[in-house]
Parts: structure tokens; sequence; C-alpha cells
């Protein structure tokens, strides 16, 4: 052992080993926030303010509201739709109610529990997604059919019809379901597949719409990855779109965008929950305008909303677009359906 | 070298496995209606569920159990091995698996809680926790510091390389401790904190989880730990202070031998705690008179120091004060009043949205000064009246003929015993007795 001073270079390296540990310790130890009043520490991308994110520039608001909201008389409703005629179907508390454009009610279908997603047919056709399986109704409100039940895990979520093919989002299963219109399971699609270079959707929450746009595509949202896929009737991946960011142009949180809907030019309509927002999207993806934001949509020029994380579980809004091409928003917070009217 | 790189990878992985300390929460949070799934608490880390009664009871038995062994593993087996598996065990379970509490030394927060605070109920489990070690020191000796202390056990597994820490530097880092002890006792008795929890280093790796600095401070103290075996043990404990003074009337004492000293020397540096003493020898006359004179004027001193320590501790009322929540909040309010500061708190809002009046805070908050001055006054009392006890003891004289296991510092872990030639044909003999007890069956 070399020797420095009757001291050993090892009994150097220990000393200092020791005296650095103490003095990192003492740091430690000081910068201790005893009280807690420091706060978190963390630099200010880590705190939980979304203030400045609810304001919305008026120049990218490019609608309006255009009508008196029509009431739906749900407790907590669920899904909208709207036919070729303008009659707008909402979904809520074991019921689907018709109603005229101007607010007057056509009527409801009575159901055993609570439907979840509904899409009305060229043909008139109505079909409801309950918890696990589809209900099929014609246009008199005649119960046609009752397609067998999925398994206890599936939550059915949308559901998009296109003559002979019926496409189920199953947000439980993490599926997107092919059926005929004799409610015959043709194939799955969107299931994790190495091979077809499909990662799989990431479901966080009970959110996951589909929509078939005039491509012939299907597009389906993939709320986790925070983006819309397109996928072929036969399930093969072709493209998506959709950024993460909480910035206007993105999409934020666990997962979103929760519903969309298609424009007649091929344009997506976007609903976000958390940060409320509903926004346009032009074919390619690109964000264009806002329909409407937080302070639209949740509470009149005040920003305050989802200020602790349980309040952020309120706002999926679901969408559905009439032949004016006016934005229907389904408000499953007041369980009210409001018309915007695009003015720019 | 091997040992250091398993210590090394253990430290790695329990940084890592700590890691979840950098969690950002994500918005809005995913929800779970359609699955009934339910969100876990956030606030999980600092709040622990209580444990089911019956489990409070295993753990006592536990605790009863593993002093049994610990003390017959000691004194009567004198098996290092046993203790160390024992010690291992209590790792386990009292450390990770109870996530380190309740534990002796914390125990002593809630005892003096009790005290003075009369809403303040001291669970049975807290009660024997403290109690049940006290008692085992009082009869074996520091047998929990040995076998049962998960504290301790972790810091003994780290033991790489000890090196002997000086006496006089051992004797004034040990000053920590008192220091540690009667500021614990002074803010849990004032209701202020419980800073022994507050402050444990190792619990973030008994729960995986904790604040980032005290994360550090373990790992720095497991550092040292290699070459200054067991530092928290012998230079911070606040528990260990009181057992080192038990310790010292203790029934039965841990030896080195199980026979006479033969002064062979060869335990001398066995201990990694420093902890053996040696034979003394004769003073000389002129060392002597020269020792008398000084011990005369250390004894004189000692009521200074008490005075000193305790106007010392008394002065400092003010910033120990701010330790108690309501002494901050009040200081908070009349800051904000006085337009020294322009920003609110959340306490100071909340408390200003109550509507109570300012003068009762203040006058709360003066109570607990005045318990801090006087309070004050006994711990800097306590602290002079140590130093000068650290002093004036050097100075008297005692008698030792034999190498001996100093009954207050030895932690009682049985690395001493195999240095011991009378040891060796102690288990010699044993191990004969046993071979023909085996020959004789047959």
């Amino acid at each position: 052992m070399v020797k420095l001073s009757g001291i050993t270079k090892s009994e150097v390296l220990v000393g200092l080993l020791v005296a650095v540990s103490v003095g990192i310790g003492v740091v430690a130890l000081v910068l201790f926030d005893t009280t807690g009043g420091k706060g978190s520490g963390l630099d200010k991308d880590f705190i939980y303010d979304i203030g400045d994110k609810v304001k919305i520039d008026p120049n990218l608001i490019f609608y309006t509201e255009s009508s008196v909201p029509i009431v739906t008389g749900f407790k907590k409703s669920h899904a909208i739709a709207i036919d070729a005629n303008g009659t707008i179907y909402a979904a809520g508390d074991k019921a689907v109610r018709l109603f005229e454009s101007s607010g007057n009610s056509l009527g409801e279908i009575q159901l055993d529990s609570n439907p979840r997603c509904i899409t009305v047919s060229k043909d008139g056709n109505i079909y409801i997604g309950m918890k696990n399986h589809v209900l099929v109704y014609d246009a008199n409100k005649k119960h046609l059919a009752s397609w067998p039940h999925l398994n206890s895990d599936a939550v059915l979520t949308s559901i998009a019809v296109l003559k002979n093919d019926i496409f189920v989002a199953d947000a439980g299963n993490r599926i997107v379901l092919r059926y005929d219109t004799n409610g015959k399971l043709l194939s799955r699609i969107g299931g994790k597949d190495n091979d077809r270079n499909i990662p799989g959707f990431v479901i966080p929450s009970p959110y996951f719409d589909l929509a078939i746009a005039d491509d012939g595509l299907l597009r389906v949202v993939n709320p986790g990855r925070h983006r819309i896929e397109a996928y072929t009737f036969d399930g093969d991946l072709e493209f998506w779109w959709g950024i993460y960011s909480p910035n206007i142009e993105g999409f934020c949180g666990c997962c979103n965008p929760v519903n969309f809907v298609i424009l007649e030019d091929g344009s997506f309509v976007t609903a976000e929950k958390g940060l409320v927002r509903v926004k346009v999207y032009d074919i390619d993806g690109n964000f264009t305008a806002v329909v409407a934001g937080p302070e639209q949509l949740v509470k009149s020029h005040e920003a305050e909303i989802c200020q602790i994380p349980a309040n952020c579980q309120a706002g999926g809004f679901d969408l559905a677009v009439d032949n004016k091409q006016q934005i229907l928003i389904l408000d499953t917070i007041k369980n009210v359906i409001r018309t915007f009217a695009k003015t720019r | 070298m091997l040992r250091f790189g398993h210590i090394s990878i253990c430290i790695f992985i329990s940084i890592v496995l700590c890691g979840v300390v950098f969690g950002a929460e994500r918005f809005p949070p995913p929800d779970f209606d359609e699955s009934g799934h339910e969100l876990p608490s956030t606030d999980y880390i600092t709040n622990i569920t209580p444990r089911h009664t019956i489990y409070n009871y295993l753990d006592v038995a536990v605790l009863v159990a593993a002093l049994s062994l610990s003390s017959w593993f000691v004194l009567k087996k004198r098996s290092r091995r046993s203790v160390f598996i024992l010690m291992v065990f209590s790792l386990v379970y009292f450390g990770f698996w109870r996530k380190g509490c309740i534990c002796p030394i914390g125990a002593i927060q809630n005892f003096s809680l009790s005290i003075f605070d009369h809403n303040y109920a001291l669970s049975v489990t807290a009660i024997l926790f403290l109690i049940l070690p006290l008692i085992f020191t009082l009869f074996f000796g520091r047998t929990f510091c040995a076998g049962v202390c998960p504290l301790g056990a972790i810091q003994d597994l780290v033991v790489l390389r000890p090196i002997k820490v000086p006496s006089w530097l051992e004797s004034s880092l040990r000053l920590f401790a008192y220091i540690y002890l009667a500021a614990a006792i002074l803010f849990a008795a004032t209701g202020s904190a419980f800073i022994i929890c507050r402050y444990d280093l190792f619990i973030s790796f008994f729960r995986l989880s904790g604040h980032l600095n005290m994360l550090i401070l373990g790992c720095c103290f497991l550092v040292i730990g290699m070459f200054v075996a067991r530092p928290y043990c012998r230079f911070i404990c606040p528990y260990g202070v009181i057992l080192r003074q038990l310790s010292r009337l203790s029934k039965w004492k841990v030896t080195i031998t199980p026979d006479d000293c033969i002064k062979c020397k060869l335990c001398e540096d066995s201990c990694p705690f420093g902890a053996i003493t040696k034979p003394t020898v004769e003073w000389p006359q002129i060392g002597y008179t020269k020792s008398r004179k000084l011990l005369a004027l250390l004894i004189l001193l000692l009521p200074v120091l008490i005075f000193l320590g305790g106007f010392g501790g008394s002065s400092l009322n003010r910033s120990w004060s701010r330790m108690h929540a309501t002494v901050r909040l009040a200081e908070r309010i009349y800051l904000e009043n006085q337009g020294l500061l322009s920003e609110t708190t959340d306490a100071s809002s909340a408390f200003r949205a109550t509507g109570e009046p300012i003068e009762d805070l203040y006058d709360q908050a003066s109570v607990i000064r005045k318990q801090f001055k006087f309070g004050g006054w006994l711990l800097g009392s306590f602290i002079g009246l140590v130093a000068g006890l650290k002093l004036i003891i050097p100075s008297i004289r005692r008698q030792r003929t034999d190498f001996q296991a100093d009954s207050a510092s030895c932690l009682a872990c049985g690395r001493c015993f195999k240095y011991c030639p009378k040891e060796q044909v102690r288990l010699k003999s044993l191990s004969e007795k046993q071979e023909i007890a085996d020959d004789d069956k047959i």
C-alpha cells in the first residue's frame, strides 16, 4: 500500500468519500423543506395550472351558438346522432329521445338500461349501443333486433354504419368490431398486431369514438395516443394524425379527443374532455378553427373549470353535424344540445 | 470488492424504486365510470392506513420474540451468525413489511406528547414498543440494537471497511444524539412536530417512497456507514441515548470472552464501533495531581455550562417555535397585515376565511412561544449538563484490568466473540461434547 505521510491512499479515498457524503448530506438536510412552504420544487411545466389554456384567442373561434339549446331532460346523457331528415336522437337515462331541430319532442324509445352510443343509417334504422350489445330499431321506433351480448368487459362507446357494414367501438376490450346488418360479427379491427404494424388502442377512459369518412376508410380515435387513425374495412392501418399538446393545435390529458364527427368537406370536428374544447381540423389533420372553448361550453366568462382532478371527469361531450353543417354538441354536464353555426 | 459491488447495486435499485417521487400528475386523469375502478388516493404517501388491531398485537409479539432471541443469541449462544440472521429478519419485518412505523425511537415523541397533551391518546402498541426494549436493555444490554432495530440493521448490512474513530471525536459527535433527543421531546411536547419521524433517514427505503432530500441523506449515511459503522446509531439515535444509560445498569452484560480475559489483545481492533475498552495503566503521580486540578475546574465549570446552555436554548425560542404551525401562521398573518408580504399563502387565506379574530391567533402563538422559552431553558440546560459531563468523565480515573465491551457503547453485535481464544476453546469443547454425545447415542 502506498503511503503518504503515514496515511495510505485508500485511507485518503475513504476520507474523501466520507467528507463528500457528509457535505451532500448536510446540503440535503439544509434544503429539506420541513413545512412544505417551498412548494413541490418542480418547474412551472409541472404546475397544475390550466388557466392560460382556458382562454382561447377569439380570432380562432369561427362558430357561434345559433339557436336555443335543446333540453334533453336526461339526468345523465351519453350520445347524440342526427339522421338525414334532421331528426336529433339523444341517448341518456334508459331511453333514446327524438327531437326536431327546433327542439320539439318527437317521442322516445324506452330501454332496459342506459344506452352508450347511437347512430342512424340512411334507411332510417336506429342502432343503439348498450354496454355490451347492440339494439336495432326501425324509423318507427319498432324493435327489430337485439344482437348477441359481448363479454362482461365490453363497453360500447361508438357505432357507425355504412350500407351493410356496422362498426362498433368497444372501449372495454379496446377493439373495433365489424358486423353485418344481421348482427353477425365479421371481424375485429385495431387489436395490437406487430405483423401488421398496428400498435393497438390505448383507452384509459370509456371514450372511444369512430366514424366512416367519404374516402371509404374508417376513422377511429386512439385517445391514449392522442390521435385519429384511419383503417380499411379489412383492418389495415393506413395513417393517422394528431399530436399531444395542451396548446390549441393538439390534444392533451390522458386521453383525447373523446369524440369526433366528420363534416361534408372531410374536415374533422373533435371534442375534448378535461379542458373542454371543440375544434375543427382539415382533412389532413391540420388545426383550422375552434367551435367553442371552455369559456363558451362550461361556464360563460368564467375560466374556472376542473380545478381538482375529480372535476375533470365531466365534459365528454358528443358531437353530430346536420345538413346545414351546423355542429350539434351534446353537453353531458348540463344535458342539453347546443347548436353552433359557422360565421366566418 | 464483491460486497462493495453488491452494496452499490442495492443502493442503486433502492434509488430507482424510489423514483416515483418524480412522478407528475397528468391533466386530465382518466376516469373509470364503467369499470368501477377507483383512483387511488393521492395522499397515500403521507397517510398510512391504520392496521388491523390484531396485527398490532402480532407486532408486539414479534418484538418480544425478537428481543428474547437476540438476548439469547448474544448472551447465551454467543453466535454472531444467529444475530445476523435475526437482524435481517427484523429489517424485513419491522422495516420493509411494517414500513418502519411505529418504532421505539419514534415512540419517544408519542410518549412525550401524551404527557403534555391530555387530549392525545397513546396507543398500547406505542407504549409497548417504547418500553419493551428498555426493559430488555435493563436485563441484557443493547440486544435491541443488535438484532431487532431495522435502522441499525440496514446500516449494519453495509459495514464494509470500518475505520476507527478517535475517542474524543466519537464522544463529541455523540452530543448530537443528546441534542436530538432533547429537541425531539421539546417539539413533541409542544405539539409542534415529530422530528424523529420527519427526519427519518431510512423510511424512504422501507416505504420505497418519500422526500428526495431524505432519500439522499439516507444514501449519504449508508455510504458513510461503509466506513464509519452504524453512524446513526452511534451519533444520532435519540433512543440510543436512553439505551446507553440503561445498559450501564444491565444485569447481564455482553462479554468478549466467555471466561477470564488473558489480555491477548486479539480482540482489540475487532469492534467496528470502538466499544472495546482496554485495561487501564497506572497514572503517574504528576499527571494524577494535574488531572485532579482539571477535574475540579471542570466541576466548577459545569453550572456555568448548564446556565449558558439554558440561556442559549431559551434565546432561540423564536426560531424553534416556528416549527409549530400556529406560530408560523401568526407570523405570516402579521407580516401580511403589516404590508411586508404582498402575497397570501393557502394557510393564511384559509385562516382569514374562517373569520376568527387575529388577536386569538396571536395569543395562541404567544402561549406557544412561552412554552418554547421555558422548554428552551430545559433543553439548553440539559445539553450544557451533557457537554459538561462529557468533559468531566474522561478526567475521572477508572480501573480496568481486562479488555471489556463498554456496556454503554456496545451494540451487542457479537463480532468480537470469535477473536477471543477462550471462545474458540469453548466452541471446540462444545463440539467435542456434542461428538461424544452422538457417539454415546450410537
